[in-house]
């Protein structure tokens, strides 16, 4: 009886200890209203900080989106300090390789289309600020964070990261054709523009719904990636009645899915086989200990089996082999980009963004009075389907 | 017996589940506070890009480049020397001017008046004063009428080139920081100077 006491005590303490060691806050005290900007400023002072990147990317790419520059470029600015370096091992990422931590207890990083997307991000404001070299270290860094690659076919692919990377090199007077000539290869729609150093106005076009993230496998420890509905597959972008046909060079839910199996993924694989391997030890032990419970020559052994048993229960309980579905989930899905020459003072220009039939999406269009300064600097445009500012 | 084994052996067991879940192997669970370092000194924060102790490191080389040459080391007058922005040609976006300005304190530290920096990045603000003076608005101590700006016998440049190599083993960046003191009449470099830094580096697995 001493025993079977003895048991129950252990198991009920074991099914408290790990739900006490949950000690991070989480955003149940916090009060989200769904705007990027204002849950990222709750979230980054409040939230919990291995959170803090994601915020300041949603953030980011939402004062862009609005037109405030000086806003996206401090929060990029700080993300990109945390991503740009070597991510050695933390207190949260070795929580995260442990078994009884989810993956999602590490500090959000992305995934490298997420990275990718901050340093595209910073190299337009950069060009904004006249400091084409600066732009073009970030798109090299991009470029760099989609090299990693499990399948080397689909490394380093994006078409507008070698050709913006080209592009400002032939503008610094020096030879981007290696950058351009790897970006005609990997472009499909045949579309992208001459690099032509005389262009001064570039307009970087974003559109669509980005990739979201979901969790597959029976401990839902398998990153998978959906694509979001996309009724805008290309843009028009009209300038003194004269009209460019503006496609997709990139796509973020091809580049999220052609990434490949990550090292992670294998240490999430390895805690679902404990999780499963545990659950079964214990099941089988606490069936074997409950028949030998039955007899009174071996009630003590069948005790101690039947507590093994409900250990290792609780321990497979308490392991979390679950993927990390936190996602930057106001990206865009498809880039594109316009060059132009235009002399300098005032013109016009509308941009309609297209469905896969060729007509203007409703409610989509922008009209914008562009003023092209006297002189070599070159006027940089960032326009998205949910811009309300420019 | 068997009852006391049982009672040990659950609380080795428990012992060792709360030990498990607790900040065990977690390296400054309360953080680090922050601490004065020296430039040229390594953090316990860095990366394989440009750091203050590779910037420390190339300026200095540079600076004492610079003042062994023997136009300036030998110049009857101080030469005037004009900074031009640094071409970044790497993949690290950098703060474009503190190369040179690390550089022009070097030497203005160590030239004892050998050099003179002629402020171009200020001319719009210098050409305000002066027609001030001019139009006689605000005293001057010479004669503005016949006052220029002065022309530089030399200019200073650089430029960062990069290459980076990244593998499943990991990231190396390399990258090359070379600087030149060109004479703007001829066109002639009369120096160049370089320095070499590479690193490696790989990430934790939770991001690979």
């Amino acid at each position: 009886m001493k025993a079977v006491l003895c048991a129950s005590l252990l198991g009920g303490l074991l099914l408290i200890i790990p739900t006490g060691c949950a000690t991070d806050s989480d955003y149940s005290s916090l009060r989200l209203t769904g705007d990027p900007i204002a849950d990222s400023r709750v979230a980054i002072e409040r939230g919990p900080k291995r959170d803090r990147v994601l915020w300041e990317y949603r953030a980011g790419l939402a004062y862009m989106r609005k037109g405030q520059f000086e806003e996206a470029k401090r929060l990029l600015d700080d993300a990109i300090l945390s991503i740009g370096g070597i991510k050695t091992a933390d207190s949260d990422s070795r929580k995260a390789r442990g078994y009884f931590h989810s993956e999602s207890k590490k500090t959000f990083l992305g995934e490298p289309y997420e990275r990718v997307m901050a340093f595209y991000y910073r190299g337009i404001l950069y060009w904004m600020d006249g400091e084409p070299d600066n732009a073009r270290a970030c798109f090299r860094s991009a470029q760099i964070e989609d090299s990693d690659n499990e399948n080397k076919t689909y490394s380093a692919d994006y078409v507008l990261l070698d050709y913006l990377d080209g592009l400002a090199t032939a503008k610094l007077a020096g030879d981007g054709s290696d950058a351009d000539k790897r970006a005609r290869k990997l472009d499909k729609t045949g579309s992208l523009p001459a690099c032509d150093p005389k262009a001064n106005v570039l307009i970087f076009l974003d559109f669509g719904q980005g990739p979201h993230k979901f969790a597959t496998g029976e401990y839902g420890q398998e990153l998978r990636f959906g694509e979001g509905n996309q009724r805008v597959r290309n843009a028009l972008v009209t300038v003194d009645n004269q009209s460019v046909r503006a496609p997709a060079f990139d796509d973020l839910y091809f580049q999220a899915i052609t990434r490949g199996g990550r090292v992670m993924d294998h240490i999430l694989g390895n805690k679902a086989v404990f999780k499963e391997t545990t659950a079964i030890a214990g099941m089988g032990a606490i069936v074997g200990g409950a028949v030998l419970l039955q007899n009174r020559g071996t009630r003590e052994v069948g005790a101690g089996l039947l507590a093994l048993g409900v250990l290792s229960e609780v321990v497979s309980a308490a392991t979390t082999p679950e993927a990390d579905i936190r996602a930057w989930d106001n990206l865009p899905q498809y880039l594109s980009f316009v060059a132009l020459t235009a002399s300098p003072g005032q013109h016009t220009m509308r941009i309609d963004f297209q469905d896969a039939y060729g007509d203007a999406v409703e409610g989509l269009s922008k009209t914008i009075t562009l003023n092209i300064p006297v002189g070599s600097r070159d006027s940089i445009i960032y326009i998205s389907d949910q811009s309300t500012s420019f | 017996m068997k009852l006391s084994f049982l009672r040990s052996l659950s609380a080795v067991l428990a012992a060792a589940v709360v030990s498990g879940c607790a900040s065990y192997g977690v390296k400054q669970p309360s953080g680090v506070a922050a601490r004065e370092m020296k430039p040229d000194e390594r953090g316990f924060v860095s990366g394989t890009g440009i750091e203050s102790q590779d910037i420390v490191a190339v300026t200095d080389k540079m600076a004492r480049g610079i003042m062994g040459i023997p136009e300036i080391a030998n110049a009857q007058t101080a030469p005037r020397i004009v900074v031009l922005p640094v071409q970044n040609d790497t993949r690290f976006p950098i703060n474009k001017n503190i190369f040179l300005e690390e550089i022009m304190a070097l030497l203005n530290e160590r030239s004892g008046g050998k050099v003179r920096f002629l402020a171009r990045d200020r001319m719009a603000e210098l050409e305000k004063e002066r027609d001030l003076k001019r139009s006689g608005q605000v005293t001057s101590s010479t004669d503005v009428s016949v006052n220029k700006f002065k022309g530089a016998d030399y200019m200073l440049t650089g430029k960062l080139v990069g290459q980076t190599t990244r593998t499943s083993a990991g990231t190396s960046d390399y990258i090359l920081y070379s600087f030149e003191l060109i004479n703007p009449d001829t066109s002639e470099i009369i120096w160049n100077g370089s320095h070499r830094i590479k690193k490696q580096g790989q990430d934790d697995a939770v991001y690979r």
